[in-house]
């Protein structure tokens, strides 16, 4: 009786080890992961979840990015929380099967306003992805260094794919030409679903249900359809090396890609403002002669 | 129907049969007598193809005293010595054609005499065997500790999972056994020009007896013609019998590879490691000292990407295919060069527990890289009017359970059987009654056999869905189900 007493912990809590033959015993240092013992990281800035811990991260940040978008970190978290175990593998592979993809994980180049050096892409000539993009910036004003760190994926490469998809959103917004503010954004998760297949861009364009009613009925007739189609159609987007193509004409580049551009977001807004302004007018004017 | 000529029991010291049909001819003067150029010799048991499994079954019928007296003679195409394993073989290059033999095969070759007759020095016995998901990464390990039924295991139970030999070795020690014994025609290097049925002629009626026209310009009349002629048997055309099968449009690539150590067993436990990708099974086999063969099954493209690879590349993609991911693969497969390189840096990101995979390949043999198609083959019936089929002229399996030689062997032993029941029991050897226990004995085993393979092939080709999510739960039940497994690997060492 006293022999088994005398077994290791880990060898009670590592019950399979016991079926497992010498050849591929498991180090005596192998514990179960819990709360209480995390492993360490796998790279910097990396925090191991467990999986109820994954699930309430998922759960916590999904609800309360979708009662209000703008909270980018929530996003963030909620991408990385949702992405394990499955999709952002399957998003890894598809850029190792891609030279471009597997050249941007073995360079692994980060995307910021320095590495970019964006006073230089506004010197670049109209139509080049740079100019694009930067136009695209001061625009939206917003800047390439907002992007969060990824915390939650567990395994480091994988993690730099999410890292990348992050820093490459903006030149998605760029390319497609779709602005920051809700109605954009859901049209461009929607392509980027339909594209990366991650899924929190799935998931969030549920928030086209919170849309105005005009806007869901762009959303429903122009960009769903555009988003759905392009998105499955064209080349992956997250095997673009933007650091290379700045200086390639960007209407190249979505025919390369096979992206067709779709019908400028802030004009049809404008031209409906004008419509309804018009309306109202007409109306008053029409009220004004009634009385 | 002509009247059948008798075949009384063969004693080692009965009259030899040819002396019987004579004795039974002179009964039949009045038949219409028709002239023959040149009568054929009179022979019991004609086997055409000298491979394991035909040199397996003459050794046996000459072992057993029962069956000793038969006239047989062996048809081999090619140059039986040259094809030898030399006396003096060094342990250090080894063929690419390597099996691996059951313990009931290897029983088999200690009955029939054969065993001792092999280069002890280059069989290597292996004790574990790691199998595993390429795309789940589920696993499950053979060995005969963890699949006890139940208690500890009896020091009499054997450790040996199977054995690895090169063919050459095989055909070698049968053939050694061979001579020993004597009493074989042989006619090495020559082909089969033709086989028809015999003709009714004044002396003797060979109207249902297979007649080979040799090249050599001899005829022999067969009472029992053994198929052992490979997967385009002629023999099995000569008597009409169909083989019905598929082509898995997979090839499957050989190499023998040179390892950093011996194994992580050391050089007393060796394991056999087998990765299931979606394009096939690769597996790695070991050898003695720091040697293994390899066994890749892949897509006809692939195999002639890997065949025409550096040996450094090569033996990269080797250790990448028991490491890397299915879409890392296949990327590789695409490259002309430098797989080395991009595979090292490859290992950098992908995690793996190196103590469940085999060591480094280090370089693989000059001239050893090969490829031969993947078929599934199997004849309607295994015996016809004189005629039987043994090993692969029978059947063809996919290698990736290493069943296909081991089939052949277990085909020699029921042959060898049946024929020996027969002339204990005076019929004729060659009648469609006689052979029937022998086509009873091996159809449905190997049939099972074939299936479980072919099923397996297929539920491991899917890459992703559901059934990798089922597969891998099947497999990690089965690994834990120590009885069950215990089972499983009584049924693959052919039922010790």
């Amino acid at each position: 009786m006293a022999a088994p007493l005398k077994r290791p912990a880990s060898s009670w809590i590592c019950a399979p080890s016991k079926v497992l033959t010498h050849s591929v015993r498991l180090p005596c240092s192998y514990r179960c992961f819990s709360v209480l013992n995390r492993p360490q990281p796998s790279y910097e800035g990396h925090i191991p979840l467990t999986r109820t811990e994954r699930l309430g991260l998922a759960l916590g940040s999904g609800l309360i990015s979708f009662l209000d978008p703008r909270r980018g970190d929530l996003i963030a978290a909620f991408g990385e929380a949702t992405a394990q175990p499955y999709f952002i593998n399957h998003l890894r592979n598809r850029m190792l099967l891609n030279p471009t993809g597997r050249r941007i994980l073995r360079d692994r180049p980060r995307l910021t306003s320095t590495s970019l050096n964006i006073p230089r892409l506004r010197l670049l000539p109209k139509n080049t992805v740079g100019h694009v993009y930067t136009e695209w910036l001061d625009r939206e004003g917003v800047s390439p260094d907002t992007r969060a760190q990824v915390r939650y994926i567990d395994d480091e490469e994988c993690a730099y794919v999410m890292q990348r998809y992050r820093e490459c959103h903006d030149f998605y917004h760029a390319l497609v030409g779709l602005p920051v503010f809700r109605e954009g954004e859901v049209a461009l998760k929607a392509f980027e679903f339909a594209n990366t297949g991650l899924p929190m861009t799935g998931l969030a364009v549920f928030s086209a249900l919170t849309l105005k009613k005009g806007e869901w009925r762009r959303f429903w007739d122009i960009y769903g359809p555009w988003a759905a189609r392009n998105g499955a159609q064209c080349d992956d987007v997250i095997n673009v090396y933007w650091e290379e193509e700045l200086e390639t004409d960007v209407d190249e580049l979505r025919s390369r890609l096979g992206i067709e551009k779709p019908p400028d977001l802030r004009e049809l807004r404008r031209a409906a403002r004008e419509a309804r302004k018009k309306e109202k007018a007409a109306r008053e004017a029409a009220a004004g002669a009634a009385v | 129907m002509p009247p059948r000529i008798p075949c009384r029991a063969h004693r080692a010291a009965c009259p030899t049969p040819t002396a019987a049909v004579r004795c039974r001819t002179r009964l039949q003067q009045t038949r219409f007598a028709s002239t023959s150029a040149s009568a054929p010799e009179i022979y019991d048991v004609v086997c055409v193809g000298g491979g394991p499994a035909g040199l397996s079954l003459l050794a046996g019928l000459k072992a057993s005293p029962t069956t000793c007296g038969l006239k047989v003679a062996l048809i081999e195409g090619q140059d039986i010595q040259k094809n030898r394993l030399p006396k003096d073989a060094s342990v250090v290059g080894f063929s690419n054609r390597c099996s691996s033999l059951t313990p009931a095969s290897v029983r088999n070759l200690q009955e029939i005499g054969a065993w001792r007759h092999a280069n002890a020095s280059r069989i290597q016995p292996y004790q574990e065997m790691q199998v595993w998901d390429g795309v789940s990464d589920a696993r499950i390990s053979f060995d005969w500790d963890t699949a006890r039924s139940l208690g500890p295991r009896k020091p009499t139970q054997p450790t040996t999972i199977a054995y690895m030999i090169e063919n050459v070795n095989t055909v070698s020690a049968l053939l050694g056994r061979l001579e020993e014994l004597g009493g074989v025609d042989m006619f090495a290097s020559t082909k089969v020009d033709a086989i028809e049925l015999g003709t009714d002629t004044e002396q003797l009626d060979l109207s249902s007896w297979p007649v080979l026209s040799l090249s050599n310009g001899k005829s022999l009349a067969a009472r029992l013609l053994v198929g052992a002629d490979g997967a385009n048997s002629p023999v099995r055309t000569f008597a009409g019998i169909a083989s019905r099968g598929f082509d898995y449009s997979r090839h499957g690539v050989v190499a023998t590879l040179d390892l950093s150590t011996a194994g992580w067993g050391g050089p007393d436990h060796k394991i056999a490691y087998q990765r299931f990708l979606p394009s096939g099974p690769i597996a790695m086999l070991p050898m003695p000292g720091n040697f293994a063969t390899l066994v890749w099954s892949t897509t006809p493209e692939r195999a002639a990407t890997l065949k025409s690879l550096a040996p450094n590349d090569f033996a990269a993609m080797v250790n990448a295919g028991f490491r890397l991911s299915p879409a890392d693969l296949e990327y590789l497969h695409t490259l002309p060069s430098g797989q080395a390189e991009e595979v090292a840096w490859r290992e950098k990101h992908t995690p793996t527990n190196e103590r469940g995979l085999p060591v480094r390949v280090t370089d693989v043999q000059a001239g050893s890289v090969a490829s031969f198609p993947l078929r599934m083959r199997h004849a309607d019936t295994y015996t016809g009017e004189r005629v039987a089929l043994v090993g692969d002229a029978a059947h063809t399996i996919h290698p990736l359970a290493g069943q296909g030689l081991n089939q052949g062997q277990g085909d020699a032993a029921a042959l060898v059987r049946t024929i020996s029941h027969a002339v204990q029991t005076g019929q004729d050897i060659g009648s469609t009654l006689a052979l029937e226990s022998y086509n009873e004995a091996r159809y449905a085993e190997n049939n099972a056999m074939l299936g479980v393979c072919d099923k397996l092939h297929r539920l491991y080709s899917v890459e992703s869905g559901p059934i990798v999510g089922l597969r891998s739960l099947g497999l990690r039940a089965v690994d834990a189900m120590g009885p069950l497994k215990g089972f499983f690997m009584n049924r693959a060492a052919g039922g010790v």
